[in-house]
């Protein structure tokens, strides 16, 4: 089908989301909470965009609503650009630690207020970790309570049984707000502490033996050498290739 | 699953396996739980995600986004003082302060003897006769600050009597 | 006073509704049960009954006995001896139980004279208080399940084309139009199909859905039923909150009862269809009232909304086309479709047609569930069914609509309350409570409750509702402990623009209401409380000073014996004093005050 963004002609699936099929036309929609590999949530309404259904016009979060025949989207209206800086300053009052938060801050040009501000809060609940720990890992964090005292943790704040220290939740983090710390060959993530396993080749740190463990469970076919790092993997792919050539 | 070493007590058990194993269950077995002991007890919890097939820490986020229920264990006696619209202007906020000059405890704090705990609800439909109290199921209407004394004093009558007996 | 020569069958009814529970009403019954023993001699056949809600919970425990139509208030279980031995053996009225009318001061023998009842229209609260709730014969000695016999006559398009000439609309709170409803899920194709009856009356002040599905049970599961035929549905879901318990426990017995007797199953009634309900407890998430929480709620999962860019009559619950409607909706159906369409849209206004149930609460004489025709000005509910302002206090505004509503203020007294009326005003009808506030209520205050009750109760999913409340209560917050500035209302108001627009759900979109309804009517508050640090109410405790007025304090003592820190002295029937080192500023004396004696500095 065929749908207008921001007067040009874009084509559409049936049942995908607006702000997939924008994206897809190189249109930029600002977000936070969305990643392209997991579903749109809804959360953060930074891509709030006008929709015009047939002469109604609505504002919605394009990450979630399903496209239709006909609509015409206006991504950026006056009513639209002040919600977006609203929403920039209200998650850099939450979680003023987060750089990118300051960033944003400053390049949306919110006007400063007499809010106050959060220093010690880098996580925007953006939910992009936990979505990632339950596709990735192992569903060892979840959103935990409600309204104002949400929060991304472990049950009971404890080492989960089921983590396997395999760093998806903070590599996915948009914020920076999941702390990873790695040091002689041990990584500490939500207070649990792994022993690394080092590549046998150039003796580097890559991954938690419980990821290892894991993903040779899950999937053995991708565990093709299990003791080396990614890097030296490919090097003994590309070695092992021209020794084939060269015979 | 690695890390469990607490044994369930079996009617616990009975509780949650009485439900089939399908996830829109779990609010009814946690409140079935939560009235037969007062709170959530963990191993409860991971009982519940192994009978279901989900993953814990997605069960921990359902007890902890639901007021109904407490992870910690409640007082013996669980008071609850309404601040729906009605008691608040009705001044439900006295009760408040008047039970912590009886009781020393706050909202969401349990008394060190674990006789009383104290939380404050939104509204329990009883506005007609605000400001309303409840200790266990017992509702009382229209609680004046002397009132709540008489009440709590009663209580810690029965206390005493019950220790006297025993 | 005697009434006529006694019948001799005679049913007593006990309320025992929460409110009449909780004034011990349940004692008051089993005394009746255990005294009503036929002596020898006597021929009545009498027996007591306990009924549901009768509304007026401020006089209960209430006891009706017919046919002699006599209502006693506020009755014990001590009375009850007495009124076995005058009312029910001779026939004579228990004079000191009787409702005394405040302004003729004469004593009123039936509910029926009493001003609070005698303005009522009762629809969906028609049972209630009348019958038995747990006895499935009672309802149907009332036309109960004549309605769905009827039905059975009709196809689901003529139940559907009935119900959508009514001109019914959602009672849960933003009115959609019911047979709209049921018409966009009727016409989906889908294997399966559901239907919910939406209980979890969350609105702080509101509680007719509580007293519908206490006191007359039958009645939700027979509009259901109905409801199942018209859309195609063979599965149904009442979500109640766990907190009611009583509710829970009639409905339970009700549905059992409707299933022993072939009115759930899988051949109702003989007539070959086959639908039955399970009840769902809610874990007390006031979004869960949010029908996408809801059904989230229901499938086991946090009660998170959706976006409702599909409606659930399409894609509702496990995604398949749902409706949701709220307990006094259900409960209008068999009335519809008894009485027919025409008879039902004769009641209401303009665009609001029926009746609607208010629970009438706070500062106002007369406190209870009142049921009125759509229409209805706010003064009569108030001060002619109500009775006005308690100890003749002035009146200031009226809250309507729950955290979602706003406050209406004198001006607008004689405002037809209606759907629309009410939205127009900068309020919502809500799920119908109204909360009476008088010149002692703060209304920047009542802003700042509502807020801290939404950021309790947000499921904080989305941005612009979590950290927005969050922030709008920091400012009400500083403005009602003397920190606010002018520049701050600008910032409430340009934050209420984005949750309305920005938000996932109702919750968020409305939450700004009571905070733009008491900028829009009350403003001079926000102003006095800001520049000149003063609450004129006497409830915000850093702005206040209580102090009592020597020449007019009579020494009574009330306030002394219940100021909850001892900060009250003085001698008996001399003027007494508050020290200021004590006080903690609750406000207790001077609500207590009879004589105005305590003032606000």
């Amino acid at each position: 089908m065929k749908i207008i963004v921001d007067g040009k002609e874009i084509d559409a699936v049936l049942g995908e989301t607006l702000l997939g099929a924008a994206r897809r036309a190189g249109i930029h929609i600002p977000t936070l909470c969305y990643h392209e590999s997991l579903e749109g949530q809804g959360r953060c309404r930074l891509c709030m965009v006008e929709v015009n259904e047939g002469g109604r016009k609505e504002v919605v979060a394009s990450c979630t609503y399903p496209v239709k025949e006909g609509i015409e989207v206006t991504t950026s209206t006056p009513v639209i650009d002040k919600i977006r800086r609203n929403i920039i300053m209200l998650l850099y009052k939450r979680a003023t630690g987060s750089p990118v938060m300051r960033q944003l801050f400053q390049e949306y040009g919110c006007p400063q207020n007499s809010l106050q501000e959060n220093p010690e809060e880098r996580c925007i609940l953006c939910n992009i970790c936990v979505r990632a720990c339950e596709e990735l890992g192992s569903s060892a964090i979840s959103l935990i309570m409600r309204g104002t005292q949400k929060r991304v943790a472990t049950p009971y704040d404890e080492a989960a049984a089921v983590c396997i220290g395999c760093g998806t939740c903070a590599r996915v983090c948009p914020a920076g707000a999941i702390e990873m710390t790695e040091k002689e060959g041990i990584r500490v993530i939500w207070n649990k502490a792994f022993a690394m396993q080092a590549c046998s080749r150039c003796g580097s740190y890559y991954a938690s033996r419980e990821e290892i463990a894991h993903l040779t469970a899950r999937k053995p076919e991708y565990v093709i050498q299990s003791d080396l790092c990614e890097d030296c993997r490919k090097r003994m792919m590309a070695e092992k290739i021209a020794v084939f050539v060269s015979e | 699953m690695p890390g469990i070493t607490v044994q369930l007590p079996e009617e616990l058990e009975r509780i949650i396996r009485a439900y089939p194993s399908d996830k829109r269950y779990i609010l009814a077995m946690m409140q079935d739980l939560q009235k037969q002991c007062n709170y959530l007890p963990r191993e409860a919890l991971e009982e519940i995600a192994r009978h279901v097939e989900i993953p814990f820490s997605k069960v921990y986020a359902l007890a902890t986004f639901y007021k109904a229920f407490s992870l910690v264990p409640r007082g013996k006696y669980h008071i609850k003082v309404c601040d729906g619209t009605a008691c608040h202007i009705k001044s439900s906020a006295v009760l408040i302060d008047q039970i912590f000059n009886a009781i020393a405890i706050r909202p969401g704090e349990t008394s060190p003897d674990g006789m009383f705990s104290l939380e404050t609800v939104n509204c329990i439909g009883a506005c007609a006769i605000a400001p309303v109290m409840v200790i266990n199921e017992k509702v009382y209407s229209k609680v004046s600050s002397a009132g709540i004394l008489d009440v709590i004093n009663g209580i810690r009558g029965d206390i005493n009597d019950n220790a006297k007996s025993s | 006073m005697t009434t006529q020569n006694p019948p001799d069958n005679r049913k007593i009814l006990v309320c025992c509704g929460t409110g009449c529970q909780a004034s011990g009403s349940m004692d008051v019954f089993l005394a009746f049960q255990n005294q009503l023993h036929p002596e020898p001699g006597v021929t009545v056949e009498t027996y007591a009954k306990a009924t549901g809600c009768n509304g007026w919970c401020e006089q209960g425990p209430l006891v009706k006995i017919l046919p002699d139509d006599i209502t006693y208030c506020r009755v014990q279980a001590k009375h009850v001896a007495e009124i076995i031995d005058k009312t029910i053996k001779q026939g004579e009225l228990v004079k000191k139980l009787l409702y005394r009318d405040p302004v003729t001061k004469k004593q009123v023998r039936s509910h029926h004279e009493i001003n609070f009842y005698k303005k009522q229209h009762k629809v969906a609260l028609r049972h209630i208080g009348e019958i038995d709730p747990a006895s499935l014969d009672d309802y149907l000695a009332y036309d109960g399940y004549k309605a769905l016999g009827q039905a059975f006559a009709m196809s689901p398009a003529d139940i559907i084309d009935e119900i959508e000439r009514s001109g019914l609309r959602g009672r849960g709170g933003a009115g959609f139009p019911t047979g709209r409803k049921w018409r966009s899920c009727a016409v989906q194709e889908a294997s399966e199909k559901y239907l919910v009856c939406n209980g979890d009356e969350g609105d702080p002040g509101a509680f007719m859905d509580r007293s519908i599905m206490e006191g007359d049970p039958h009645t939700v599961i027979e509009g259901m039923i109905i409801g199942s035929m018209a859309i195609g549905a063979h599965k149904g879901f009442i979500y109640v909150r766990d907190e009611y318990g009583l509710a829970v426990q009639n409905l339970g017995r009700a549905i059992q009862d409707a299933r022993a007797n072939g009115y759930l199953g899988e051949d109702i009634m003989g007539k070959g269809w086959a639908f039955d309900i399970e009840i769902v407890r809610g874990g007390g998430a006031f979004v869960c009232g949010e029908e996408t929480a809801l059904m989230n709620s229901i499938e086991g999962n946090a009660g998170e909304p959706r976006d409702k860019y599909v409606y659930p009559t399409e894609k509702g619950l496990w995604g398949k086309p749902t409706i949701i409607n709220n307990v006094e909706t259900w409960a209008n159906i068999p009335v519809i479709i008894l009485a027919g369409a025409e008879k039902f849209a004769s009641i209401g206004s303009k665009n609001s047609k029926g009746t609607k149930v208010f629970s009438l609460v706070g500062k106002v004489v007369n406190t209870g569930l009142v049921e009125v025709p759509m229409g209805t000005t706010l003064r009569e509910i108030i001060f002619d069914i109500g009775g006005g302002i308690l100890k003749g206090k002035a009146f200031k505004a009226v809250q309507t609509g729950g955290p979602s509503g706003g406050c209406i203020p004198a001006e607008l007294l004689d405002l037809e309350i209606d759907f629309d009326s009410l939205t127009e005003a900068g309020s919502m009808m809500g799920s119908g409570g109204l909360i009476v506030m008088d010149e002692h209520t703060c209304m920047v205050e009542v802003a700042r409750y509502y807020l801290h009750f939404l950021a309790g109760e947000s499921c904080g999913k989305c941005v612009p509702c979590r950290e927005g409340i969050d922030r709008m209560l920091e400012i009400l917050t500083r403005i009602c402990e003397g920190h606010g500035k002018m520049e701050d209302l600008d910032l409430l108001e340009d934050l209420s623009e984005t949750l309305k627009a920005a938000s996932s759900c109702a919750l968020g979109k409305t939450a700004t209401n009571p905070v733009l309804s008491t900028l829009r009517y009350f403003r001079p508050e926000y102003i006095s409380h800001i520049h000149e640090k003063r609450c004129a109410a006497g409830v915000c405790r850093s702005l206040t000073t209580f102090d009592i007025i020597p020449e007019i304090c009579t020494g009574c003592g009330l306030c002394e014996k219940n100021c909850p820190v001892q900060a009250i002295r003085g001698e008996k029937k001399e003027p007494h004093t508050i020290s200021q080192e004590l006080c903690i500023r609750c406000g207790d004396c001077f609500n207590r005050c009879n004589f105005g004696a305590i003032k606000v500095v």
